[in-house]
C-alpha cells in the first residue's frame, strides 16, 4: 500500500498536485511525512507512529523516503510543495543541508515539525523535537561501564557524522567511560548507522584487536551488525551495548546477545509531531518552545520485555 | 661576525620554535575537527554557566525550593500534581519534572574518592540510603541545566553546545561546594539542589547547590 502509493506518486510527479486523490482524501488536508529509508525499523516506526495520528486527526498522508540524500530530501519537499501540503513531518538527511529545504516550505506557507534529528538554525521550523541524545548515552554507558568491571578494551561504533546525533551520543559516552582510567578505547570508527557496515567494519577490527571485552554502539542497527560478526568469530563473550531501543535488539538482550540498548521513544516522538502540527494549523501555535527534548530509557534484561516498537509499556 | 652569529642562533632557535609549534598543532588537529569545535563551546557553556549562577540560577533555586519530604509526599497522590505545585515549569510531556529540594540525614555510605564522587544519605531513617548526592567533580544529567526556565534549548546551536552547558552548570555546582574529608559515614548532610523527578522520588539523585556535614 505504501509502496503503491510511493510509485504512484513519483509518477505522477509535476501533476500531482493537480489530480484529486478521492482514496485517500480527508477534511483537513495533506500532511507529508519524510524520513530516512525503512530499512531502519526505527525510522519506519517513525513513518507508521506519525502516519497513523496524521490519519486518526483527519488528515490525508503522503509518506516518503530520503535514504539520507540530501538531494532527495530537497526534491521531496518540492513535491510536498506542490502537492500543497498543510504540513511536513521530517527526520531529516543533514544538520546543514536540510536547512533549505525547511525555509523553502516556510517561504511557501508550510511549516515543518521535525523529529529525531535538529537542523542548525532555528525560527524556520516550527517544532525540532529530538531524543535527549545526551542523557540516554549516559545511561547507556553507565551500564555499559558497569557490565564490563569498570576496565578491558573496548571499540566504539560511531553514527553518520553529518548527524549532530552521532556526535552528541560519543560525547555522552566518552563523558562517563573517560572518568574510568581502565577503561581502553582501542578503535573508534564511523559504521554511518548501517548494519553491513558495521559487520565489516567490526570483522577488521576484531582481525586488528582480538583482545576486546566490549564494543559501544552509536545506534542498534550497527550493534545487530556488530554482533553478527562477533558471532561469526565466536565471540559472544563480548559486552555490547547499542542506542535506539529496537526489537531486534530487544529480542537478543532476551536471549542473552546484546546486553543493552537506550530507548528513544520514536513512536510517540512521531505521534507528538503530528499533534503539534495538527495544533500549529488549528490555532496557530504549538504552545511549546521549537526545540524540545525527550528523555531516553535504558533497557537491558529487566525490562526488555516491556518494549515494542520504540515504545515501553507502563 | 659576532652579530652574524647571534643572528644565526636566533634564526636556529625560531626555527626550533616553529617546528615545536606546527607538531602541537598537528597533534590537536588529528584530534579532529570536532574536538576542536567541543573544546569552544565548552569555554563559551562554562563562561555563561559562570555567569548565570550567582543572578539566575541562585534565585531559581531559592524560589522553588521545598522539603524533600513535602515534595515525596504530594508526588505519591499525583506527580503531575506536585509538579505543578512545587515544579520548574516545564516544556510538557517531553520533559520530567526538575525540582528544588532541601533535607537532611544520615550519612549512609561515601564515595568520596572517585571522579564521579557521592554520598549516600538516608532521609527517612529506615537505614538505606534514599538520596544520592552527587559530588563531583563528573556529577551526572541535565536536572540542574533543565530545571532553569531562563534556559531554552531553541537558543543553542544543538544538543552538543546544549550539553556542554548543563556540564558547565553542574560544574559550577561542584566548584561552590565544600567537599566532605574523612571518614563522614554516620554523620549528618544537610542538603539543597536540583533533582529531576523519576518514579516516585523514593530514590533520587541529586544535584546539590548547598551542603553541610557535621554530627
Amino acid at each position: 500500500m505504501l509502496l503503491n502509493r510511493r510509485i504512484l506518486i513519483s509518477a505522477l510527479a509535476g501533476a500531482a498536485s493537480l489530480i484529486a486523490m478521492p482514496a485517500f482524501a480527508q477534511d483537513k488536508g495533506l500532511i507529508a511525512i519524510i524520513t530516512p529509508s525503512h530499512d531502519n525499523p526505527f525510522f519506519k516506526a517513525e513513518a507508521v507512529g506519525a502516519e497513523k495520528r496524521a490519519q486518526e486527526l483527519g488528515y490525508e498522508t503522503l509518506v516518503l523516503v530520503h535514504d539520507d540524500d540530501p538531494n532527495k530530501q530537497s526534491e521531496m519537499y518540492d513535491t510536498a510543495i506542490a502537492r500543497g501540503a498543510k504540513a511536513i513531518i521530517l527526520d531529516n538527511a543533514g544538520a546543514d543541508a536540510s536547512v533549505a529545504p525547511v525555509r523553502r516550505a516556510k517561504e511557501a506557507g508550510i511549516p515543518s515539525f521535525l523529529i529525531d534529528r535538529e537542523i542548525k538554525e532555528s525560527g524556520i521550523a516550527v517544532s525540532q523535537i529530538v531524543s535527549n541524545n545526551y542523557q540516554g548515552a549516559q545511561l547507556g554507558a553507565e551500564k555499559f561501564v558497569e557490565l564490563m568491571g569498570e576496565a578491558g578494551n573496548y571499540v566504539e561504533l560511531l553514527g553518520r557524522e553529518a548527524d549532530t546525533n552521532a556526535g552528541i551520543r560519543s560525547s555522552g559516552y566518552h563523558d562517563i567511560i573517560d572518568q574510568y582510567p581502565d577503561m581502553n578505547m582501542v578503535a573508534q570508527q564511523s559504521a554511518n548507522w548501517s548494519q553491513t557496515e558495521a559487520y565489516e567494519k567490526m570483522e577488521t577490527i576484531l582481525q586488528a584487536n582480538p583482545d576486546i571485552q566490549g564494543v559501544i554502539s552509536g545506534n542498534d542497527t550497527m550493534a545487530m551488525g556488530a554482533w553478527a560478526a562477533l558471532e561469526a568469530a565466536g565471540r559472544t563473550d563480548v559486552i555490547l551495548v547499542g542506542f535506539d531501543g529496537s526489537n531486534d535488539v530487544r529480542d537478543s538482550i532476551k536471549k542473552g546477545g546484546i546486553k543493552a540498548t537506550v530507548l528513544q521513544p520514536a513512536y510517540r516522538q512521531a505521534q507528538l509531531a503530528v499533534e503539534q502540527a495538527d495544533q500549529y494549523l488549528t490555532t496557530g501555535s504549538t504552545g511549546q518552545p521549537e526545540k524540545q527534548l525527550m528523555d531516553c530509557v535504558l533497557i537491558d534484561e529487566s525490562n526488555a520485555d516491556k518494549l515494542e516498537t520504540f515504545a515501553l509499556a507502563d | 661576525m659576532r652579530n652574524r652569529t647571534i643572528r644565526t642562533t636566533i634564526l636556529a632557535a625560531s626555527v626550533v620554535c616553529l617546528c615545536g609549534f606546527t607538531i602541537v598543532w598537528d597533534s590537536e588537529k588529528t584530534a579532529g575537527e570536532g574536538a576542536a569545535v567541543a573544546a569552544t563551546d565548552e569555554t563559551r557553556m562554562a563562561a555563561y554557566a559562570e555567569e548565570a549562577w550567582e543572578p539566575k540560577v541562585m534565585p531559581e533555586i531559592a524560589s522553588h525550593v521545598v522539603p524533600l519530604t513535602d515534595l515525596r509526599a504530594a508526588i505519591g497522590s499525583d506527580p503531575d500534581a506536585a509538579g505543578e505545585q512545587y515544579g520548574f515549569p516545564r516544556d510538557g510531556e517531553t520533559s520530567p519534572w526538575n525540582f528544588a529540594v532541601s533535607g537532611e540525614g544520615k550519612i549512609v555510605e561515601a564515595k568520596l574518592k572517585s571522579r564521579a564522587a557521592k554520598l549516600q544519605v538516608d532521609t527517612d531513617g529506615d537505614g538505606k540510603g534514599d538520596v544520592t548526592v552527587q559530588l563531583g567533580p563528573i556529577i551526572r544529567g541535565t536536572a540542574l541545566r533543565d530545571a532553569m526556565p531562563f534556559i531554552v534549548f531553541t537558543d543553542f546551536r544543538d544538543q552538543i553546545e546544549f550539553a556542554k552547558l548543563a556540564n558547565a552548570l553542574n560544574a559550577v555546582a561542584h566548584s561552590r561546594l565544600t567537599l566532605p574529608e574523612g571518614d563522614v559515614v554516620g554523620q549528618t548532610a544537610r542538603f539543597e539542589g536540583v533533582i529531576a523527578l523519576k518514579g516516585d522520588a523514593q530514590s533520587v539523585e541529586l544535584v546539590p547547590t548547598q551542603l553541610q556535614i557535621g554530627e
